[in-house]
């Protein structure tokens, strides 16, 4: 914590130039990232498996605060993106250090060009949404269900200890400094390749999916009755009926909506189905490793510290990986639509 | 012929009430743009307060004695001209390296990481059979020449966040010396130097921030040295990097 502490304060003194807040920005967009994705693929596997708590996540997602919290998501993500392009330029071209001043200029143009349509476009939604006399999940209950999320945490981290705790036990310190002949684990080469290659991999990957989640059609469409599901096109169904399967929100649950959009075929293949594996894959992977790299950073001198917040990014993403891919393997019927409007008429109180 | 004001953060840690490190303002008459921040210092050492103590052996930039943080940046001390830094002048001992006195650090664990990388010459082939010098080619020599520049001043390490976080990370200034060695194409043991920098504490730890880099008063480019040693390691030989990147 001292070495945070002092990390924190000494940036902020420090007359570093541009780099230096770059990489203050990219990990605090990173945080807010991480911090969104651990709610949103627990969430979405509610769909599957939970259809009475995906309705209710919809609805905290359709409430102001997660709609305020939406823009920042999404400038960070923005930035991120760019950013990450950004250091990988340089990484694989030491030599173009000297453009690295102006790049970080550019990527921040960059994340206020693309912001400008996004903004407006998600601010048009929200407003037609507010004045629309909606349905608005009260903020006591948004925050109530978080409170799992804070118990999933909780757990994590208690586990995260007691293996601190064990392999502390049978180890000593390790990660000591750099010396001659030292053979000690070159792991980091690996994952600072897998940093890059999959950061390029996920931009086009998470671009695409602002633009159908987030910008073209908001979260407040998922929930929109008889609404067509973008990328959903009619013509190939899939397997399970005809109200479930032809490219519309019938019920106006956000189960069908996801339903929908994991059950549509192109080409015989469920290509969002593909693109949601590839994408959680990519970015839990990515995620998790970035908060390793931050929390690690400040931990170094204390090994059981050190320990523990390795094991909470490792419980972490491999908890969210299963999770996903549980989800992601499933089918969801009809059944679970017929939950969802139950719950979102005892919600509602309609 | 200006006054200027200079704020010194000061400790201690013999004298109880200074253990702490606190700020001690300096006013100094007659002061010349072009006089440097070193001779400042003296003045106050000498004419002010004999106990302000700092390090500094040639004073001319060559032997890295006197880095601070200078105005917010790392510098030494005896490169800064006083019209370069305004009438208000804010120093302090660099950063990560623990205290011994004002501004003197103890250097010994930046020079440990130094030692680290193996920073001295590794042939054991016999000597070229006219007896003379191992010959290079002119590209060859170019590919590290910026890197043989390095007087250890620690300017480079300490403006580094990685190393302020954690003092076992190796840091800029060792890496800039492995690079002159690794991409020696005489040098014999560049394996065994990437092997060791590829340990968690080595490069990987560099988050490419960039403040190391303007705060080399060698003007040394020392992202990008680090950037290819990452690449070197990453190949598993330093043979075509730099080429490759131009």
């Amino acid at each position: 914590m001292a070495s945070l502490v002092l990390t924190l304060k000494e940036t902020l003194r420090y007359r570093g130039a541009i780099g230096q807040w770059s990489w203050v920005l990219h990990r605090l967009t990173g945080l807010g990232v991480v911090l969104f994705l651990f709610l949103h693929v627990i969430d979405t596997a509610w769909a599957v498996f939970a259809p009475e708590s995906y309705v209710e996540a919809i609805a905290t997602y359709q409430s102001p605060l997660f709609t305020i919290g939406e823009f920042f998501l999404v400038a960070c993500v923005v930035y991120h993106a760019l950013n990450g392009l950004r250091i990988v330029m340089m990484d694989f071209r030491p030599d173009l250090w000297k453009h690295q001043q102006q790049a970080a200029y550019y990527v921040l143009g960059g994340t206020v060009l693309i912001l400008i349509p996004f903004f407006a476009k998600m601010g048009l939604d929200a407003a037609n949404h507010y004045t629309s006399d909606p349905f608005v999940l009260p903020i006591s209950e948004v925050i109530l269900a978080q409170l799992p999320f804070l118990g999933f945490f909780v757990i994590g981290a208690i586990a995260a200890v007691v293996i601190a705790f064990i392999q502390n036990s049978m180890a000593d310190g390790g990660a000591g400094a750099v010396q001659i002949g030292g053979t000690g684990s070159s792991i980091e080469k690996f994952w600072w390749s897998f940093m890059r290659v999959s950061g390029i991999l996920i931009v086009p990957l998470v671009f695409g999916h602002l633009a159908m989640m987030h910008v073209l059609q908001g979260v407040f469409d998922l929930t929109a009755s008889n609404y067509t599901i973008i990328g959903t096109s009619t013509g190939s169904l899939a397997a399970v009926g005809d109200v479930l399967g032809n490219g519309i929100n019938d019920s106006g649950t956000s189960v069908e909506f996801v339903a929908e959009r994991w059950g549509f075929l192109w080409g015989g293949v469920a290509i969002w189905k593909v693109y949601d594996i590839a994408l959680l894959a990519l970015v839990v992977t990515h995620g998790f490793n970035g908060l390793r790299y931050i929390l690690t950073d400040y931990t170094m001198d204390n090994p059981l510290l050190r320990r523990t917040v390795t094991n909470l990014c490792l419980i972490g993403g491999l908890a969210l990986l299963l999770v996903g891919a549980a989800a992601l393997f499933s089918s969801i019927d009809q059944d679970a639509i017929d939950l969802a409007i139950e719950a979102t008429r005892a919600m509602t109180g309609e | 012929m200006a006054t200027v004001t200079i704020k010194i953060k000061r400790q201690n840690p013999e004298i109880s009430g200074k253990d702490k490190p606190y700020w001690e303002e300096f006013t100094l008459k007659d002061v010349d743009p072009t006089d440097r921040l070193l001779e400042m210092l003296h003045r106050i050492k000498w004419e002010q307060d004999g106990t302000l103590t700092l390090r500094r052996s040639c004073a001319h930039g060559v032997c890295g004695s006197d880095a601070m943080r200078i105005n917010g940046v790392n510098a030494l001390a005896c490169k800064v001209l006083m019209q370069d830094v305004g009438e208000t002048i804010m120093v302090e001992p660099i950063l990560g390296l623990p205290i011994v006195k004002d501004l003197v650090v103890d250097m010994e664990p930046f020079f440990d990481h130094y030692k680290a990388v193996m920073p001295f010459f590794v042939n054991d082939d016999p000597v070229p059979e006219n007896g003379r010098e191992r010959l290079q080619s002119i590209e060859d020599r170019e590919s590290f020449d910026d890197t043989t520049k390095c007087i250890l001043c620690a300017c480079c390490t300490t403006s580094c966040p990685s190393f302020w976080a954690n003092g076992k990370y190796v840091g800029p200034a060792a890496i800039v010396q492995a690079h002159r060695f690794i991409f020696d194409t005489r040098d014999k043991a560049s394996q065994e130097r990437m092997d060791a920098l590829a340990e968690p504490n080595g490069v990987w730890r560099c988050r490419t921030i960039y403040n190391c880099t303007p705060a080399c008063p060698r003007d040394i480019q020392v992202t990008k040295a680090i950037g290819e040693v990452k690449l070197a390691i990453r190949r598993g030989s330093p043979t075509g990097i730099i080429k490759a990147i131009g």
